[in-house]
């Protein structure tokens, strides 16, 4: 850890020689030593790819697992943290929600890049540049989970969406992956653009500061009008992170055309790292327009997951359907955000991270199903169980627990979502919840009946041509750990889900700014 | 009122004017040549407040960064893909654009009433005119660190990101299997685009 805190030795020296007056400029650099093993792999990667394509083929991997396993275990290692204290002087705190969130940014892209090797090399296009890009995303989203300065999450957000749109056009021949980089770029960056005016008004606010703390204390001491408008702002910019309805609109057409492997990543990380933003900006900053923003969050929870449940029903295309069922997920998480208790916030962190591994999961199973077929429609995968039981087994567990059946992950986490909102007296929610979660196990159940009730006739064409099964070939070995993981993880974790109630209290308790607003 | 002001005044009411008619010529203008070089003038008449708010650094970096750069660029983008082409009429435009414009004109009208009826501190603090770089400086090192080298990574990655998107050299086989390759998604389409068919 001292190790990669040194790499910001530099800019410590800098910071420190800059003292202006009597500030205390301590740099607590070590708080973003996570950050700095990921920009370390970010580097390797582009250097090692100037040696040529099989050079990277080869190396690139290694160094990707080296720098965000280490990235994890520095994380692990920042856990309640005793003496807290905000680092780069006040641009950056590494509480526990901020640990708990980068973790499940970083592990995201862990396993995106697993499952994206083969998917990478048989589509032809360059892996090094495509795990740098990868991993210039998810260091903007680590730092934005952890940003507490307006300037900070402006950066580390377009560093986010940037990178998102890059790889969202990275095959860059077909004409769908295009289409969704223009999308995504357009409408994100109308979405920056109104987040950099809000900001531009709470920057106003507080009289020319930018740190949070001195925007939550403008907002509390003014209430004019010009706040509802940059809470409106703020309000929207969140809601396009994280693709709640009415903000929605590009997440479909930017879910089919992208790489699979940029999917999963998009609809984990990228989502995780929109709730960190939300939770820190939403309950840090404008805790006294309480009752305004969690009007709208209800608002904005209730129709994601009418409007994510009920059109994914129509969904031919099983990326299609994922996109929609994560408009409807982000709804659930939604409801511990509009709580406000001790529960509801813990019981966002823990869904974020069974959503982690179950919707990374069912990825792997797709992106393993397409690699071999080169299709994703739902009505291709009649009849798989006879040729390929293992994506059948993954994906029915996986899609059984996005659907919250009983033993698995997904149940004790919507469990958790939905006791919090009731015990918050948030009745509208929890049965809007419960009535769209009915609806999401139908069209989930409906993809495992097509695998597995089809009689071997019925199969569809593609299965009946189905390959012989072979994970000899690079890249694939590493697709079978991150699916068995998994699904492993998502079938067993329900039962032994105690340790991770544990982590997600611990988030919220080891979070001054929430415990304050718990308070 | 004495004749500083009133130069003052006269050059604030000229460069607004210019911006709110350059700005609404952008938008409105069919000629898209008409409308980027009207942004340039935007940008520039963007600068003259700037300078007239004493705020000579973001005023210069203006012109160097919007005028120099960006909007070169514009029309460098315009005058290489610019070719007459007829695009199919797009049905209910009209109602559209009322729609758009009922839209932007709310917005309008709720920016200037919140504008006027909040208690604005004024007047704001002393501007520094010329010490602003240094003053900037010292931000960027200190409070504004760590935005200051994230934002590196940002623009390193924006450009290797334009790179792979420009290049032309393309692998025409996996690497590990040898197989051929088309850099497209693995998810095939049933009904081939027109673009796949066209000459690469």
């Amino acid at each position: 850890m001292f190790l990669l805190g040194a790499l910001s030795s530099v800019a410590d020296a800098i910071g420190s020689g800059a003292g202006t007056g009597g500030l205390n400029l301590q740099l607590n650099a070590g708080a973003i030593a996570p950050e700095a093993a990921v920009l370390i792999a970010l580097l390797t990667c582009l250097l090692v790819d100037l040696a040529g394509e099989k050079a990277a083929s080869r190396w690139v991997p290694p160094i990707c697992y080296a720098g965000l396993g280490s990235a994890l275990v520095l994380l692990a290692l920042q856990w309640n943290t005793p003496d807290l204290q905000p680092a780069f002087v006040g641009s950056f705190l590494a509480d526990n929600l901020a640990i708990a969130f980068r973790a499940v940014v970083a592990a995201s892209t862990l396993i995106s890049l697993l499952l994206s090797w083969r998917y990478v090399e048989q589509s032809g296009t360059p892996v090094g540049e495509y795990a740098g890009i990868l991993l210039a995303a998810t260091l903007g989203a680590m730092f934005l989970c952890g940003a507490t300065d307006l300037v900070t999450i402006f950066v580390s957000l377009e560093t986010l969406s940037v990178s998102s749109y890059l790889l969202a056009g990275y095959m860059k021949r077909d004409a769908r992956s295009s289409e969704a980089a223009l999308k995504y770029l357009l409408v994100g960056s109308a979405a920056a653009a109104v987040f950099l005016y809000g900001a531009s008004l709470l920057y106003g606010l507080t009289g020319g500061a930018t740190g949070l703390d001195a925007v939550a204390l403008a907002l509390r001491t003014s209430a004019s009008p010009v706040t509802a408008l940059a809470l409106v702002f703020v309000l929207a910019t969140v809601a396009f992170k994280i693709a709640a309805v009415p903000f929605h609109q590009w997440t479909p057409d930017v879910y089919e055309g992208s790489p699979t492997p940029v999917v999963a990543f998009l609809s984990v990380g990228s989502k995780a790292a929109g709730f960190a933003l939300a939770l820190r900006i939403l309950v840090g900053c404008f805790e006294s327009f309480d009752a305004q923003w969690k009007l709208l969050f209800t608002v904005l929870a209730v129709l994601s997951m009418v409007l994510g449940n009920v059109v994914a029903l129509a969904q031919t295309s099983m990326k299609r359907m994922l996109a929609y069922s994560s408009i409807g997920q982000a709804g659930f998480v939604m409801i511990g955000l509009v709580c406000g208790t001790e529960d509801g916030f813990a019981a966002m962190v823990l869904y974020m991270a069974a959503y982690l591994f179950m919707n990374l999961g069912a990825f792997a199973c797709i992106i393993l199903f397409s690699l071999r077929t080169g299709s994703d429609r739902i009505a291709d995968y009649a009849g798989l169980y006879q040729k390929d039981p293992l994506i059948t087994l993954g994906l029915s567990l996986c899609l059984l627990s996005l659907g919250g059946i009983p033993p698995m992950l997904g149940f004790f986490g919507k469990i958790y979502l939905f006791f919090a909102g009731w015990a918050d007296h948030q009745y509208l929610l929890v049965v809007v919840g419960l009535v769209t979660s009915v609806v999401s196990i139908y069209y989930y159940i409906s993809v495992i009946k097509m695998m597995v009730v089809k009689e071997p006739q019925e199969a569809s064409d593609v299965v009946k041509a189905y390959p012989a099964i072979n994970w000899s070939v690079a890249g694939l070995p590493a697709l079978r750990t991150a699916l068995v993981g998994c699904v492993i993880v998502t079938a067993v974790g329900g039962i032994l889900s105690n340790p991770l109630f544990t982590w997600a209290s611990q988030a919220v308790t080891g979070t001054p700014m929430l415990v304050q607003a718990i308070g | 009122m004495t004749i500083a002001s009133i130069t003052q005044l006269i050059c604030f009411v000229a460069l607004s004017a210019t911006l709110v008619l350059g700005a609404l010529g952008v938008v409105l203008l069919p000629n898209i040549v008409y409308s980027a070089f009207l942004l340039g003038g935007v940008f520039l008449s963007v600068a003259g407040l700037y300078l007239l708010l004493n705020a000579s650094f973001v005023a210069a970096a203006q012109v160097l960064v919007y005028v120099g750069a960006v909007n070169v660029l514009i029309l460098f983008a315009i005058m290489l893909v610019n070719k007459k082409e007829n695009l199919a009429a797009i049905p209910g435009l009209g109602l559209r654009r009322l729609l758009s414009g009922a839209v932007c004109g709310g917005l309008f009208l709720l920016l200037i009433r919140v504008a006027f009826t909040t208690p604005w501190a004024l007047p704001g603090p002393e501007a520094v005119g010329e010490e602003a770089t240094i003053r900037i400086g010292e931000h960027l090192f200190s409070d504004y660190l760590l935005p200051f080298e994230l934002a590196s990574v940002l623009l390193l990655m924006s450009m290797i990101g334009a790179i792979v998107l420009a290049r032309r050299d393309v692998l025409s086989s996996d690497v590990i299997t040898g197989e051929a390759v088309d850099q497209g998604l693995i998810e095939k389409e049933r009904t081939p685009l027109l673009l796949e068919n066209s000459p690469r």
